[in-house]
Formats: C-alpha cells, sequence, structure tokens
C-alpha cells in the first residue's frame, strides 16, 4: 500500500476530471482559436471552464486567463505589473522572505534590472505583519505580492487587510494562492485583489495549466507575444484539454473536503504530539490551510526520516518539494526563526481528500517506529 | 426593447466571442432576450454567424461608432 502525503506538491488526477478530459479529448481535436465549428466547439468548453473558475472566487469570466501553471503566472504578475508600470516614479516591489521560488526568482530578477525590492520578514508561526506591509509602501510602490497560504508551513496570511491597505494606497496587489484555491474561501472581490495566481494539479486537476486573475483595468504588459489569444494577453495555443480538467476539478471540489482534511489533520497532529514528545508544529494551530501538517523532530534529521518512510511507501516532503533536492535548509523555516539543525529536521505531510484516517494512524506508528528505532 | 440579460463582448477576440454567446443563451429560457454588445467588423459577422447557424434569430441591431448592440432572441 502506498501512501501518498505530499499533496501539497501535487494531487492525484480526479477521476471525473480524468473522464471529462479523456472524453473531450476522443470528439475535440481542433484548434480553440479557430473560427470553423470544430474550433467553436473546443472554445465552447474553455469558456465553460473559465466561468467556473470565475464563479468560484467571485471574478468575471473575462478576468480569467488562462496559463501554462503557477510559475508562469506568478512571471507574468510580478514581471508584467513591472513592465508595464515601470517609471523613476514607481519602480518598487513588496514581498515576503517566505512566498515560492516562483514569486522570489522574478523579484529577485527585476532587483538586477534596476527594480528595488522589499521583502518583509514574517513572524515565528509565518504571518505577515499588515502594519509591516504598512510601513514598507511608500510613493514608489507598484506592487505588493503575499501569497495567500504557505506551501511549507500552511499559514493563511491576512491578504483581505492586506488587499483593502493596497486598493486604499493604490498599490496593485497580487496573491499566489495556488495553495490554498479550493481550500479555504478566496472571493477577489472581497479581498480586493488586482491578481491571483491558480493551478490546477494542487487541487486534483491536470499539470500544466492555471490562471491568472487579472482584475478589469488593471495596467499590466505580456509576456508571451504571438497569436493573441486570451484577448491579446496570453499568446499560445490553448491547452483545451488541460483546461477542461481543470474546470472539472474546480466544479467537483467541495466544502466537505475543506471540513474532512481539517479534521484528519487536526487527528494526526494531536496523535504524533502524544506518541513523540519531542516534536514541533511548525506554523499555526488556527488559520491554517487543511491539509497542512509541519513537523520538526527534535532527535532525527528530517532525510533520514524521509527515506525511512520511503522504504515504507510513504510519501512526504522535507521542505518544499521544490526545495527537495537541495541539502540547505528551507529559507521559509530560517524565516520563522528555527535553526538550520531544527530547519533540517522538519518533514511536510500534506493531505487531500483522498486521504484516510488509516493512513494517517499507519504513518504515525511508523515515525513512532522510526524516531524510537524500532525498525 | 428591454433585453432579459446582457452580455459585453467588446474587446473579446474571435472564436471565444462566438463560444461565450452561445454559451450564454445555452443559459437562458427559450424565448428571452439576450443583449450584446460587440466590436465592429469580423467579431459582429462571426458572432451573428454563429448564433444564426445555432437557431437563434437576431431580431434587432444597432450601430454606434465602432461598437454594435444585437439583440438575440433565444429560441
Amino acid at each position: 500500500m502506498a501512501i501518498y502525503l505530499d499533496n501539497a506538491a501535487t494531487t492525484r488526477l480526479d477521476p471525473e476530471a480524468e473522464k471529462a478530459m479523456l472524453s473531450f479529448q476522443e470528439s475535440h481535436f481542433a484548434n480553440g482559436s479557430s473560427s470553423y465549428r470544430l474550433g467553436l466547439e473546443v472554445a465552447k468548453h474553455i469558456e465553460k471552464a473559465r466561468i467556473v473558475i470565475a464563479k468560484k472566487i467571485n471574478a468575471d469570466p473575462e478576468e480569467i486567463f488562462f496559463t501554462s501553471g503557477g510559475t508562469e503566472s506568478n512571471n507574468f504578475a510580478i514581471k508584467g505589473i513591472a513592465f508595464r508600470n515601470n517609471s523613476s516614479k514607481r519602480n518598487h516591489i513588496v514581498t515576503s522572505k517566505i512566498e515560492h521560488p516562483s514569486i522570489i526568482e522574478p523579484v529577485k530578477w527585476l532587483k538586477k534590472q534596476g527594480f528595488i525590492a522589499t521583502y518583509l520578514s514574517v513572524d515565528k508561526e509565518g504571518f505577515v505583519n499588515p502594519s509591516d506591509v504598512k510601513k514598507a509602501i511608500n510613493k514608489k510602490t507598484m506592487l505588493v505580492s503575499i501569497m495567500h497560504a504557505n506551501n511549507e508551513i500552511g499559514t493563511i496570511e491576512p491578504i483581505e487587510e492586506l488587499g483593502a491597505m493596497c486598493r486604499e494606497k493604490g498599490v496593485y496587489f497580487h496573491t499566489d494562492a495556488c495553495q490554498s484555491f479550493t481550500k479555504t474561501e478566496l472571493d477577489v472581490k472581497k479581498y480586493s485583489l488586482d491578481l491571483a495566481t491558480l493551478n490546477a494539479h494542487k487541487l486534483h486537476g491536470p499539470k500544466g495549466v492555471g490562471v491568472l486573475y487579472i482584475r478589469k483595468g488593471t495596467k499590466i504588459e505580456s509576456l508571451l507575444h504571438g497569436g493573441k489569444q486570451e484577448n491579446g494577453f496570453r499568446s499560445g495555443t490553448y491547452n483545451a484539454e488541460a483546461i477542461v480538467g481543470f474546470g472539472k476539478a474546480v466544479e467537483i471540489a467541495a466544502i466537505e473536503d475543506i471540513r474532512n482534511m481539517a479534521i484528519l489533520r487536526d487527528y494526526f497532529i494531536q496523535k504524533i504530539k502524544t506518541e513523540i514528545k519531542k516534536v514541533i508544529l511548525n506554523g499555526p494551530v488556527n488559520k491554517r490551510l487543511c491539509s497542512n501538517i509541519s513537523l520538526t523532530f527534535k532527535s532525527m534529521e528530517a532525510k533520514e526520516i524521509f527515506l525511512k518512510l520511503n522504504e515504507k511507501n510513504i510519501f512526504v516532503s522535507t521542505g518544499s518539494a521544490c526545495s527537495a533536492h537541495k541539502l540547505t535548509p528551507s529559507s521559509v523555516l530560517l524565516a520563522l526563526g528555527l535553526s538550520s539543525k531544527m530547519a533540517n529536521r522538519t518533514i511536510r505531510i500534506s493531505l487531500s481528500k483522498n486521504t484516510t484516517k488509516e493512513e494517517l494512524d499507519f504513518t504515525v506508528q511508523s515515525l513512532v517506529d522510526i524516531i524510537f528505532n524500532k525498525n | 426593447m428591454k433585453p432579459d440579460e446582457k452580455l459585453d463582448l467588446t474587446g473579446t477576440g474571435c472564436p471565444q466571442n462566438s463560444a461565450m454567446a452561445l454559451l450564454r443563451l445555452e443559459s437562458m429560457e427559450h424565448g428571452s432576450i439576450l443583449e450584446i454588445s460587440i466590436d465592429d467588423g469580423e467579431p459582429i459577422k462571426n458572432v451573428t454567424a454563429v448564433i444564426e447557424e445555432d437557431g437563434h434569430r437576431i431580431i434587432c441591431a444597432k450601430k454606434l461608432n465602432n461598437k454594435c448592440v444585437i439583440f438575440v432572441k433565444r429560441l
């Protein structure tokens, strides 16, 4: 039996999404940008998915722009705003130290091109302090980008407050919602968002498709020029099959799944703390993503735990998936104030709607055996 | 004429505009009226052709500068 507990890295494609994609693929092969009947049928499926996704975040369909995934959407948001609004008077970007690399790296790259960046610190639970954002915004600030939920420690940031603050100050506000989309409320109007990154494969949709929500009137530059798809904002032939799967995955995402994951998350945390005393939960207890558990084991290296769990067919992550191959400690964990030693003793367990109590019981028992060297 | 629903397709390219028009019509009651705002030129030509091909009726079309407004009866 394989126990997959790395759903923050990616999730298994839902059978319903897979079915929708296969059924679509069987009869729709035309280019969704072609105006003849075959192309139009493809375009109708794309628009259906766009409507479903727009409705889920309280946006208008024309504010939804399909991309190849979260990394492209984040690059589009950051560079697109920077290029379009750049002037000697406005060239400052505010973000946090715990963003995904697809935010950190574009901002770092823009710094090399002459932009100014502020990377905000977070508190020990991973929260960005709104008063720090307020202090960081100045007359030159064009964009604030703060993630909705952190991929490593599950902290849900106060984006409603940050959005309102940015709107009041006339600064664009972007949030990377790849981890949170369909796992907690995301209302672009309520949260005063100008831009939001979404993707499919974290919510049982296919890989290779994402969305950038762009509020009407936002001044943004296209990064991909060509056939003028997506009203000229994102050229490239539509990945229609993946878009159909994305739409289906969003359509079937249920509030009940969020509740069940949160119950299992809390059950696991309580059980592991009872069984293994020398373990620390990273991130907050409340305002935490329903699927995230980040644990530091004081007595053993994460790499060792990871390998032993792997032998037992239990798949977790050390740090974030993107940095799993690195030996350097997670920058997110360091930003919380963990030492390098403790950061390297941290594993991430991330649940999905398919995770069962039995799987978690087996995982706790396996961790007990590993930590107390029973096998 | 008072439409039951309105759809703004100005600035929307082809065939996305046609797809959006058909999807909206499909979601409406038979006999109801949809008002569509759309760019002149290729967009209005393509969209009206597709709407009629799909069996709906264009009951009125107005032109103002480079923008057009059409009223469609969902059949």
